[in-house]
């Protein structure tokens, strides 16, 4: 009798765990897709940003509607900052 | 009738023997058989999945994405599995993009519907709830900063995740991961199911490379070849940009019309070489200087500007013509300012063919740069046994020898770099998937060039290029100093020049006092102004405008700042005057690497190169600073020092071949 009892007690244990890893397996399924999609918003909108902020789409837009000129080396200064903490 | 007790025996015995046949075929079952059965079983029960690692990125040197693999998925749709049809097919077209009606009528149509893609993970994500769509997921390469640096990232296979081209092909083994391995548990039904226990092993994904190029100059170049291709309606274009204190390639840019389309994915900056014209004038300058062949005061007579040379003992005669004409005698340094052909002729006579050659190749002309991409070509420079009489004279020109646009950088960078020429180079980092630095690259001196002296000598003919009566006088910046020459070569098709065509270029040094960039750029077949000082040079101009504008980009420009001390009011690299000219000085050897950044290695280790070619040898040696003499021809068989031996930096290793 004894021998049945151990193996109930060892097949619940067994099909408890099995259960557990396939929930398991779910949820680990189910973040991995949370992460793909996430992970193709950030790309889709990182080609956006730059697509947005190239020079070729931002500058031409600047030259056109804000009547931006490329300065000559001649109308800028650099300036050297202190290194020192202010 | 037999007795009971022989009944029994005989119940016995049979039942001894049924016994013993279940037995036996017990043990058939599970001792011989069992390997067979146990594996039908995991099968019925299990699958083995192929898990794909993800491909490492590709990104700038400043860590903006060029090339990633992302995880796209193709479509497969049951109609007879869905639970409501109308509303499934709705979320299905929103969720693709695709008209509601098409859909509509494959569902209703169809047993089974397949959507190609492949769409991304964003796009699907709302269908993946669904009963009755099958995703299935593969990964792709996906190019975040759109078509910026394609022909150097270059491209994968397209049945397969191998690269093909650039340096997808050339770092392939770097970026390819090692795929893992799960099993997925079957039920009765077929169904699958994960279980984290399962999983044997776990996918690595491949490393990243982290490029040299700086996307912002990237873009300054693109946006700038672009704009050249329209204003001189040109057939093509190159420009490269580098660091000449590190060999780092910061820009490549090519445009090219391949069947009457412009293209923009072909690496012609390291396949397609060209005659550079008056760019090359410079090197065979510093084979006059390097072996003191002139003198500051030295000048030659260009009457007119013309020159009619006898070219073999038969009498025949070419005519050499300047495009900037003036008379008189001039001197080398001139000749470099205004470009004179005759006055290159007359000054290459000085040195034989082989001292000429041997000049040129010191900077690496004819070899490949040894740069990390699979199809670069080596250009041509022919051994001076194959040179003709005007051969001298053509070459001293930039004639007779063909060299891509970054051989031609490179051969400046060492000019900027005080003689010490560099292989160029693609790859600044490799990091693996957890962010570790495993390779950075540190500057590769393949051989000094020429010694300092010469190189600050060049420097100064360069910067007299842009000053007035230069040929590159327009191009002159303001505030900062800039050093370049022009070229403007006839092109050459099929075996004739053709009249009319020609290939403008220019190369630049900035600033010419304490250089931070190498600029080369070249227009093919450019419409109206054709010299290289009326389209080239004022192109570099205008980038380099952009780029000290630009909120971010590879211009240290705290070290454009004056310098305390400085007179008030002038930049450090602001031009100065040529005062003098710097007296040749004797070519020497100097122990490599020179940089501040790196202490010199006084002894390391000769190379093993027996078994290999006499070019690929010397190649090796070179690239650990040592002289290389030469004995003999065919295969290398032995080294003097020997393989493995250690012997100076600097020192001459005699090769000998069979």
């Amino acid at each position: 009798m004894l021998w049945l009892v151990v193996f109930l007690v060892v097949a619940v244990v067994v099909q408890a765990r099995q259960t557990s890893a396939i929930a398991t397996a779910g949820r680990y399924r189910k973040l991995r897709e949370e992460r793909t999609a996430l992970e193709a918003e950030r790309a889709a909108l990182e080609r956006q940003i730059h697509i947005a902020t190239s020079r070729r789409v931002l500058g031409e837009r600047a030259e056109k509607e804000l009547g931006l000129i490329q300065p000559a080396d001649s109308q800028f200064t650099v300036f050297p900052l202190d290194p020192a903490p202010r | 009738m037999a007795r009971p007790t022989a009944r029994i025996t005989l119940i016995e015995v049979v039942l001894g023997l049924g016994m013993l046949a279940v037995l036996v075929r017990a043990a058939e079952l599970q001792l011989v058989e069992g390997g067979k059965w146990r594996a039908e079983a995991e099968q019925a029960r299990q699958e083995r999945r192929v898990l794909e690692a993800r491909r490492g990125g590709i990104y700038d040197r400043n860590g903006v994405p060029l090339a990633v693999t992302q995880e796209y998925f193709h479509v497969g749709i049951a109609p007879n599995e869905l639970r409501d049809l109308p509303g499934d097919g709705k979320v299905v077209a929103r969720a693709l993009g695709m008209p509601l009606p098409s859909v509509m009528r494959d569902l209703r149509t169809k047993k089974w519907v397949a959507y190609r893609g492949p769409f991304s993970g964003l796009q699907i994500q709302p269908l993946r709830e669904i009963r009755g769509v099958h995703l299935d997921g593969e990964f792709a390469r996906h190019a975040p900063s759109g078509s910026l640096a394609s022909a150097v990232i270059g491209a994968l296979k397209p049945d397969s995740a191998k690269g093909a081209s650039g340096i997808e092909l050339a770092l392939n083994d770097v970026l390819t991961g090692t795929p893992g391995l799960a099993v997925l548990l079957k039920d009765r039904a077929g169904r699958r199911y994960d279980s984290p226990s399962r999983l044997q092993r776990e996918p690595v994904p491949g490393k990243d490379v982290y490029l040299t190029i700086d996307a912002e100059l990237q873009e300054i170049a693109e946006r700038a070849l672009d704009e050249a291709m329209t204003r001189y309606e040109a057939s093509g274009g190159d420009i490269v940009i580098l660091d000449p204190h590190t060999g780092e390639l910061l820009a490549l840019a090519s445009r090219k019309t391949v069947d009457g389309r412009l293209v923009a994915n072909r690496a012609t900056f390291f396949t397609d070489p060209f005659e550079p014209g008056s760019t090359a004038k410079l090197f065979t300058a510093a084979g006059l200087l390097a072996r003191q062949r002139v003198k500051p005061g030295d000048a030659v007579p260009v009457t007119d500007g013309q020159l009619v040379m006898q070219v073999n003992s038969r009498g025949a005669t070419r005519t050499i013509t300047d495009a900037h004409k003036t008379n008189g005698n001039i001197t080398l340094a001139e000749a470099i300012k205004i470009s004179s052909n005759v006055a290159m002729a007359l000054f290459s006579s000085r040195l034989t063919a082989v001292e000429q050659f041997e000049s040129l190749r010191d900077f690496g002309f004819g070899s490949p740069t040894g740069v990390e991409f699979p199809s670069e070509t080596r250009g041509v420079l022919r051994m001076p046994d194959k040179w003709d009489g005007y051969s001298k004279a053509s070459i001293a020109m930039g004639y007779e020898i063909q060299v891509t646009p970054v051989q031609l950088a490179t051969a400046y960078a060492s000019i900027a770099n005080d003689g010490i020429l560099l292989t160029p180079t693609l790859v600044k980092e490799i990091r693996s998937p957890g962010g570790r630095v495993e390779y950075a690259h540190q500057p590769e001196p393949v051989r000094r060039a020429v010694s300092p002296a010469v190189a600050h000598t060049l420097r100064d003919y360069l910067r007299s290029v842009l000053e007035e009566g230069g040929t590159a006088e327009g191009a002159r910046l303001s505030n900062y100093s800039l050093a370049g020459k022009t070229g403007t070569a006839v092109k050459a098709v099929g075996k004739g020049y053709v009249q009319g065509r020609y290939t403008a270029s220019f190369a630049a040094i900035f600033p010419a006092d304490d250089p931070q960039l190498v600029v080369v750029v070249k227009i093919d077949d450019p419409r109206g102004a054709h010299y290289g000082g009326e389209t080239a040079a004022p192109l570099t101009r205008s980038m380099l405008e952009e780029a000290l504008a630009a909120r971010q980009s590879a211009i240290d420009r705290l070290r454009l700042v004056e310098p305390a001390g400085a007179e008030p009011g002038v930049a450090a690299g602001a031009p100065r005057p040529v005062e003098r000219e710097e007296p040749p000085e004797q070519r020497t050897v100097v122990v490599l690497p020179v940089s501040s950044a790196q202490p010199a290695r006084t002894r390391t280790l000769v190379p093993g190169v027996a078994g290999g070619s006499i070019r690929r040898a010397a190649n090796a040696l070179h690239r650990r600073g040592f002289r290389v003499a030469v004995y003999g021809h065919g295969k290398v068989t032995r080294t003097t020092p020997a393989a493995g031996d250690s012997a100076s930096v600097g020192s001459l290793v005699s090769v000998w071949a069979e």
